[in-house]
């Protein structure tokens, strides 16, 4: 019992320590250091790219979400007033930038630049082209797991950008509800019914598979 | 991924907890909602069966989650270092300019700003004016006052006609004259052979005076504005300046405006006083010429005798050439000028001229 708390304490002043290292280097960066800047992107730049891979699924457009939303923040970055975390800030911002490009995506999703084509001539999600690390070197697995990516994409692939987002903020980024609604600027309870309309549509798109 | 959970019948879940199912999958609810949650999974196998199914679906989903790899991670990361140059390099000029931009101070600090806005709009309405005035009164020539009282105050002059030799001076510059009229024109004699003082009152949007002697650039060029605009002002007034440009009929200027009095004005005394405020002048082909027209030209047959009667003078002290022009000019007056004066006159200079020239 006693070492746990003191675990605890331990733990919260480490984070007290990284919110106050982060600050400074908000204020550095505010002030034009670039390289406080550059500091600040690193810190968070592998769970944005992240988001933005799990979203789009294409490299290429995870690599313009990243790029348009850092850029945003050093462009915005003298508009920061402490008033949230500088987390929850350059979420607000990733998740503008995501969903624009997811609604983007959907309103022409019919005349789609292809992406590239597997040897039997058909277009191939980033899902598909990931090597299948279960599957191991069994044919018939890697088909199984070929399908089976193709089924989660088309199912994630019917939920609406916000849906989506919201789905995977709180799954994959491990987000809280109350944050992911700071984040995307709306009440927690309307997130709540985002997840469950998600839950609910990929429930009913994986169905088959049962 | 076809294992027990999803081989199962498929058992609806109780409908009020179908919620409270997906938030406890999601890891969001609190202690009491789980205990709640979990009595009741302890006897719903519909409820189990859901719960089962959604973690299922969620570790399927996970399964096929990816992380980012250290090359794409990479090729992030440089290709935001180079926006970011080309940015910097872009911007560095808009931030300047940017920054001296009002909206820059305004929106952050509305109150402040409002307040510091008003302060300056306040201090510009005093003082500007009053600043505005010294640096007239400096910008002018030395002698010259310019004022709009009673209280002593600045004019400026914009000549109607931008060709015209009587430029606005940079003193000046604030009273707009095609809008102004001259109430009159004062002259106060001086001591010592000195240039009387002129005072000129003028009439614009708000009254203003010009003061100083004829050798002041403001006086002048105000005086020369009259005659170039002879129609927007009174004959008297155009009779005052012309007598006061008379002893200063040798700058290149004045001359030109009184030649071009001689030419244009309406009135046949202004028109002679010019002739008469030429007379003295530096003997110029401008100035033979203007007689010559005016012997021809005007109607007016006081003004043809000023005329022939300058001409007459100028042959006398040697001062005209004997040229073919000329000399054709006095022969058809000689023959055909109404006036029995002017035709006796204009015999006598081309027997003035006859030494130098051979009939």
């Amino acid at each position: 019992m006693g070492m746990s708390v003191a675990l605890d304490i331990e733990a919260r002043q480490a984070a007290a320590v990284k919110v106050a290292e982060e600050q400074a280097l908000v204020r550095k960066a505010q002030a034009g250091d670039r390289l406080a800047f550059e500091a600040l992107v690193r810190r968070f730049d592998r769970e944005v790219l992240r988001l933005a891979l799990n979203l789009v699924h294409r490299p290429e457009d995870a690599r313009d979400i990243y790029q348009e939303s850092f850029l945003r923040v050093y462009k915005n970055l003298h508009r920061f007033r402490f008033e949230c975390s500088f987390y929850t800030w350059l979420y607000r911002i990733v998740t503008n930038v995501a969903l624009d490009h997811l609604r983007r995506r959907t309103s022409r999703r019919e005349d789609q630049a292809p992406v590239p084509e597997d040897a039997e001539g058909g277009t191939r999600d980033f899902f598909d082209r990931q090597p299948e690390q279960r599957a191991g070197a069994n044919p018939e697995r890697n088909l199984l797991g070929q399908e089976l990516g193709e089924q989660i994409a088309c199912a994630l692939n019917r939920l609406s950008p916000r849906e989506r987002m919201v789905f995977e903020m709180k799954h994959y980024q491990g987000l809280k509800l109350r944050a992911i609604g700071d984040m995307l600027g709306t009440s927690e309870e309307t997130v709540k019914n985002s997840l469950f309309r998600a839950t609910r549509k990929l429930r009913a798109s994986l169905e088959s598979m049962r | 991924m076809r294992d027990a959970g999803m081989e199962e019948t498929k058992s609806p879940a109780c409908e009020e907890f179908e919620p409270q199912l997906v938030l406890f999958a999601a890891g969001e609810l609190d202690a009491s909602e789980v205990a709640d949650l979990n009595e009741h999974l302890q006897h719903c196998p519909g409820c189990n069966l859901a719960l089962a199914q959604e973690q299922e679906m969620l570790a399927l989903l996970a399964s096929r989650h990816t992380e980012p790899d250290a090359a794409l991670l990479a090729s992030c990361r440089a290709g935001l270092e180079d926006s970011l140059d080309q940015q910097e390099e872009r911007s560095w000029l808009r931030r300047t300019i940017g920054a001296l931009l009002p909206s820059s101070w305004i929106s952050p600090r509305p109150a402040w700003s409002a307040a510091l806005l008003v302060l300056i709009g306040f201090s510009v309405g005093m003082l500007g004016p009053r600043l505005l005035r010294n640096s007239v009164g400096k910008g002018g020539t030395n002698s010259s006052v310019a004022s709009n009282n009673p209280a002593e105050a600045v004019s400026g002059i914009q000549s109607a006609d931008p060709a015209s030799a009587s430029s606005p001076s940079a003193g000046l510059s604030s009273l707009d004259m095609r809008t102004a009229s001259v109430a009159g024109i004062n002259v106060f004699p001086a001591e010592d052979n000195q240039p009387p003082q002129v005072q000129l009152q003028l009439n614009a949007r708000q009254p203003y005076t010009v003061r100083g002697t004829v050798n002041d650039d403001d006086v002048k060029q105000t005086l020369m504005y009259i005659l170039h605009n002879n129609q927007r002002f009174d004959p008297d007034v155009r009779l005052d300046a012309v007598d006061l440009l008379r002893t200063r009929n040798n700058d290149p200027d004045v001359r030109s405006a009184l030649c071009k009095a001689v030419h244009t004005d309406h009135n046949a005394a202004v028109r002679l006083k010019a002739l008469e405020a030429l007379n003295g002048a530096e003997p110029q082909d401008i100035i033979r010429q203007t007689l010559l027209d005016a012997l021809v030209d005007d109607q007016n047959p006081g003004v043809r005798v000023e005329a022939i009667n300058a001409l007459r003078d100028m042959a006398a002290k040697g001062q005209v050439d004997a040229d073919d022009h000329l000399l054709a000019v006095l022969r058809e007056r000689m023959a055909k000028d109404p006036s029995t004066y002017i035709r006796l006159q204009s015999a006598e200079v081309i027997r003035d001229l006859g030494p130098r020239q051979k009939f």
